[in-house]
């Protein structure tokens, strides 16, 4: 269990999230790009490690080509069933980052009004 | 890398898909064109998409920031002419007919071209609503604020 405080969590989450989702979408771009291969993030993976990171100096996540997909003619192998489902998926887990940063600073404001 | 950089390859994907839906439109538009600037008929033309990476000054402005994202957007790098050999037909009145009466015509497949403009707004389609989705983040993050 980490002792960061919970809004430098949860930054380093939405910096995550917003990484992969910019992955996702650097594959949809490249749909029609012959031997353009699709690429991720291992997110749990990098989840875990910036969780216990204790640097303020975060490197960016690694990223690897994801194997399994079938192959086009042209070498090119992105599936847009996937990237769709992921660029879903990613939406939402960034929406859930969003709104627990919210929920944070509404409990700071409840101390300072003394519960009002 | 932020969001809006995010923005960006979505950009460069858009712009891509439209100038490949363009030529489409251009060999649509000269499918019966035997009478070209260069002389001869006209000639099919395909685009060529590579990944792009981003430029280097940006490379080296995320380099400081210790984030250099995994950013790849897509370029058209040329548009290539299609080798393939004219069509030649029997039109003896025409002008560009040659000697024996043929005229060469550019050897383009309707039904090949429309298959290709709808594979290009279908991609348009998809990344326009990527841009939507990043918009929605952009705008999420902004709420933060309020």
């Amino acid at each position: 269990m980490s002792t960061m405080p919970i809004l430098q969590l949860l930054e380093r989450y939405l910096t995550l999230t917003s990484d992969r989702n910019q992955v996702i979408i650097s594959n949809m771009s490249n749909v029609d790009t012959p031997g353009y291969h699709t690429r991720d993030i291992d997110f749990q993976a990098e989840l875990r490690r910036l969780m216990n990171a204790s640097t303020t100096v975060q490197s960016s996540p690694a990223l690897k080509t994801v194997s399994g997909l079938i192959e086009r003619p042209d070498g090119n192998n992105v599936n847009l069933d996937r990237e769709g489902m992921l660029l879903a998926e990613t939406q939402l887990q960034y929406q859930l980052g969003v709104q627990l940063v919210k929920t944070e600073f509404h409990r700071l404001l409840t101390a300072i009004n003394e519960g009002k | 890398m932020g969001l809006f950089d995010t923005l960006e390859v979505s950009g460069s994907a858009l712009s891509a898909e439209r100038q490949r839906a363009e030529v489409v439109a251009t060999n649509l538009a000269n499918a019966e064109t035997t009478h070209t600037a260069e002389g001869g008929p006209f000639h099919r033309k395909e685009v060529v998409f590579s990944s792009q990476q981003p430029s280097p000054f940006r490379l080296m402005f995320a380099g400081l920031n210790h984030n250099s994202g995994p950013v790849a957007g897509v370029r058209i790098t040329q548009v290539v002419d299609d080798p393939t050999p004219p069509v030649m037909r029997y039109e003896p009145g025409h002008p560009d007919a040659n000697k024996d009466g043929y005229v060469a015509y550019p050897a383009i497949n309707p039904v090949q071209e429309m298959v290709d403009l709808m594979g290009a707004v279908r991609a348009y389609q998809l990344n326009a609503s990527a841009v939507t989705a990043t918009k929605q983040m952009i705008q999420q993050s902004l709420d933060i604020l309020k």
